[in-house]
């Protein structure tokens, strides 16, 4: 390895960790005083790219590009403010994953903006002559631009230095990142300085695009990437601080440029794996240190209290089975279309119920339940046309090896909590992704796995049963995915999920009840691990065809999308979110490209004014109602001597 | 007979040392208070008696067997209750549920997934029997998040009893009571002692309520102990007089 080959990767590598560190300073900041992970983040990123593009095409020409260096960002910090103030201030005393929903709800809608905006196309900013030329250092060419860029980000690590430890505000938020409600209480104007925290990350993100914008592209969307990156990047520096952020980013930024040269193929992979090590050995990241977990009675607990009314109600049976029936005459009276459709709800349903087991249920925010769809789903795939298994065999399997994998992934997952645990199933299910996406030997790499035949099953002998048609396999969907959402709910209403609900209300308090709080976590991330994945075998059988990107992390967020629409303290409430998503999607894309930008107002709305989902509501209002006409029957305890 | 031993128990956090060598020892059904000023290290010996921190040195047994270091909830299965400061219940749950809960992992049932919860009949009517001795009866399928301050405590201590421990660490049972229902959950766990002849361990800022039910008494300042007797013993102590009863016991 000679010098000039040494220098231009290393300025790669350095050049890389300053696009990071820009970006992922800002989360970590606001992570650190707001205490939110701020998806939009990446979106933020995004408009700053964009507002480059614009601003030197239109409005300072190529020549202003330092000018418009400074004026894209501060473009971004008035869109932040603005969501800051308008949007983001209503929910900080809100659980976790409203907060992650609503920043991921302007995720995409700022998305659809942009493409609405600025067009869908792939845009390149140019650079001035001065930027774009290169020169040799140590033998190596070295563009102009890459070291404008580390230089810049260092100075921009100074100034935030400077800016933190010697000027009064800094101390200010230095103090209520370390302790919030000390600052609150010692008279600190909060909402000001969340204003003005949540703008200056913007400014850092903003930063980073339009510094980033001309050495890569800008394209809607970009910002999903961009997130995934900087998330791993402040997770295993710490959250919350900077200096974790300033390794972390260093660490990625040499990882990638090592990985691209010594292991092309699983270059990402090598990120993800970085992140389990370090979480693995440093639960809280390289700098972090646990995080206060805030007791639910600190929370907004009035409006919840109405959201799961502890008294049980039970629904008259007829009720309970009516739409059963009507399932199962569907298909009679119509065509492929919906008998496709309903499966795919039925699919969805399964694996939203099984992830609300964890969120609902448990308290356990997972964002990785993809992984074990996928493992599900694969298991079938690769039985089904590499070992010749039958169907039945193949699809009992893919629970088995879901529940393996989300065994021992859970066993590290487990050890954390809130969005710790999120960011760790996030990514070994990243992990998992990375490998299906490249091992082409095994897993058909991006090209997936066509062609899987669904064999007649037999039973015990009996004459094979062909479910190969759409109201056969119609008729097998219902059936699995019957039986294992009624299992579902009874671990749900068992003493079992009785004590879940006693770990999601208050972790502590259970283990002083002599429960092993982190055992039962274990437990039911491989239960819901199990469910998954049947609902991935399922998939596999009915597609026929599978490809990675059914692993990927957005793919994990649809059972999270879904459960927040249906309502997540209700049992049906992920089954109701489920048709709801999967029917606007399916009519929403066929009627208008802006999927995106419409779920994202719906899920922003559900956030704000119906937090108890649609299901939630309806539950409260037909308690109301309905409680008197007897539908609808109050649970009381009565004593079986009597 | 000695239920609890604690010996030359050592902890610090950072340079602060919060327990230096403190020595304690409880009899079964005795009813003992834990007192001395904010800091004094009251807290920290109960979290390293009920698993939430490990000593530095020093252990602690239990009815006979060594418990130093266990996590919480080994500990509360060998038969030690607690209840907190702060108040901790669950508290999206019905008053019911809290205490069905406790009971479950008591007897074993709680990692049934396949029955229905409120099919355990009898668990059920336990249920009912402990939130009578404690008054809230009435009250079973409310939230608990609505309860008064004084029924979440009284609730708190309801689910602690339904591990059926040989011994209940109370942190200010009464904090942040009104003297009216300090006065009936003093009552409350005096009869209770009595009753089942539970031992009770408990910390309090009312020193009319600890010289009221006390059989003897523990005075902490700064981490180490400066004085462990009767009441009158206490009350006659010259160093706990100077160092912190000061003012309230001379008056009377």
């Amino acid at each position: 390895m000679d010098l000039s080959f040494l220098t231009v990767q290393v300025l790669s590598a350095l050049r890389q960790a300053a696009f990071l560190f820009l970006i992922s300073s800002g989360l970590t900041l606001i992570f650190g005083v707001l205490n939110i992970l701020n998806f939009a983040h990446g979106a933020l990123y995004m408009l700053g790219a964009y507002f480059m593009y614009w601003i030197t095409l239109y409005i300072v020409g190529t020549g202003g590009f330092l000018l418009a260096l400074v004026l894209a960002p501060l473009g971004v910090a008035l869109i932040a403010a603005v969501i800051e103030t308008g949007l983001l201030r209503r929910i900080y005393m809100q659980e976790e994953i409203y907060q992650l929903l609503l920043t991921y709800a302007l995720v995409l809608i700022i998305d659809d903006l942009a493409k609405i905006v600025f067009g869908p196309e792939f845009k390149s900013i140019p650079k001035p002559d001065v930027l774009s030329g290169s020169v040799t250092l140590f033998g190596g060419t070295v563009p102009v631009y890459t070291l404008l860029v580390v230089i810049l980000a260092p100075a921009v690590a100074l100034l935030l230095w400077y800016l933190l430890h010697r000027t009064k505000t800094g101390k200010v938020v230095r103090a209520t990142s370390s302790d919030r409600e000390m600052a609150d209480a010692l008279g600190i104007n909060m909402s000001a300085l969340f204003t003005l925290v949540f703008a200056f990350g913007a400014i850092l993100a903003g930063l980073g695009g339009a510094l980033a914008g001309p050495a890569r592209t800008v394209f809607p969307g970009v910002g999903t990437e961009v997130i995934i990156e900087s998330f791993v990047v402040v997770v295993i520096g710490g959250l919350g601080n900077l200096w974790g952020a300033l390794i972390g980013s260093i660490l990625i930024g040499s990882l990638e440029t090592v990985g691209i040269i010594v292991f092309p193929e699983f270059e990402m992979s090598l990120i993800y794996l970085l992140m389990v090590a370090v979480l693995v050995v440093r639960p809280w990241g390289l700098f972090g240190r646990p995080l206060k977990v805030k007791a639910l009675s600190e929370k907004n607990l009035a409006m919840e209290a109405q959201e799961i009314s502890p008294v049980h109600f039970s629904v008259h049976p007829a009720v309970r089975w009516a739409p059963l029936l009507l399932l199962l005459l569907v298909p009679l009276v119509t065509g492929r279309f919906y008998q496709y459709l309903l499966s795919q709800i039925f699919i969805a349903s399964l694996m939203a119920v099984a992830f609300n087991l964890l969120l609902g249920t448990t308290g356990l925010l997972s964002f990785g339940q993809a992984a074990f769809f996928g493992v599900g789903a694969y298991t079938v795939g690769l039985l089904a046309t590499k070992a010749g298994f039958g169907t039945l065999p193949a699809l009992f399997l893919s629970p088995v090896t879901a529940a393996a994998a989300a065994a021992v992934i859970g066993f590290f997952c487990v050890r954390l909590s809130g969005v710790h645990f999120a960011m760790l199933t996030l990514a070994f299910g990243q992990l998992i992704f990375t490998v299906a996406y490249k091992w082409y030997g095994f897993t058909g790499g991006d090209n997936g796995i066509q062609g899987i035949p669904v064999k007649p099953i037999s039973i015990g002998g009996l004459a094979g049963i062909d479910i190969g048609s759409n109201q056969a396999m119609y008729y097998f969907v219902l059936l699995v995915v019957g039986l294992s959402v009624g299992l579902i709910r009874r671990i749900r209403s068992s003493p079992f999920g009785a004590t879940l609900k006693a770990i999601r209300e208050n972790g502590q308090r259970a283990s002083y009840l002599g429960v092993n709080v982190k055992l039962y976590q274990w437990t039911v991330f491989v239960i819901a691990g199990a469910f998954t994945g049947l609902a991935g075998g399922l998939y596999a059988l009915m597609e026929k065809a599978i490809s990675p990107e059914i692993i990927h992390w957005t793919k994990s967020a649809e059972p999270v999308f879904m459960t927040i629409i249906g309502g997540i303290y209700t049992f049906v409430g992920p089954a109701v979110g489920a048709v709801v998503y999967i029917v606007l999607n399916s009519y929403l894309v066929a009627w208008t490209e802006k999927w995106a930008l419409v779920l994202g107002l719906v899920l922003l709305t559900l956030v704000l004014l119906l937090p108890g989902g649609v299901v939630g509501f309806v539950n409260e209002k037909a308690r109301q109602i309905l409680g008197k006409s007897g539908c609808i029957r109050r649970w009381s305890f009565s004593k079986s001597a009597k | 007979m000695v239920i609890l031993e604690v010996r030359k128990v050592v902890k610090s956090f950072g340079g602060l040392r919060a327990l230096q060598d403190v020595d304690l020892s409880v009899a079964k059904g005795e009813i003992r208070a834990v007192i001395g000023p904010n800091g004094a290290g009251k807290s920290t010996l109960f979290n390293v008696m009920t698993g939430l921190l490990a000593p530095d040195t020093g252990n602690v047994v239990f009815d006979g067997e060594p418990i130093t270091g266990l996590p919480p909830h080994r500990i509360i299965r060998k038969g030690i209750g607690r209840s907190f400061q702060i108040t901790n219940i669950f508290p999206r749950m019905s008053v019911f549920e809290n205490v069905q809960a406790a009971l479950f992992s008591h007897h074993g049932t709680s990692r049934n997934p396949l029955s229905l919860a409120r099919g355990f009949t009898r668990i059920g009517e336990e249920v009912l029997g402990i939130l009578e001795q404690v008054g809230l009866a009435e009250k079973y399928d409310l939230s608990a998040s609505v309860l008064s301050h004084g029924d979440q405590k009284r609730l708190e201590i309801a689910i602690s009893l339904a591990s059926r421990p040989k011994l209940l660490m109370l942190d200010e049972p009464t904090a942040g009571m009104s003297r009216f229902e300090s006065r009936e959950t003093v009552a409350l766990l005096q009869k209770i002692s009595r009753e089942q002849g539970l031992t009770l361990i408990f910390t309090e800022h009312d020193m009319d309520i600890v010289f009221a039910i006390s059989e003897k008494i523990m005075v902490l300042q700064q981490g180490a102990v400066i004085a462990d007797g009767t009441p009158a013993e206490i009350k006659a102590n010259p160093e706990v007089r100077k160092a912190y009863l000061g003012e309230e016991v001379t008056e009377k």
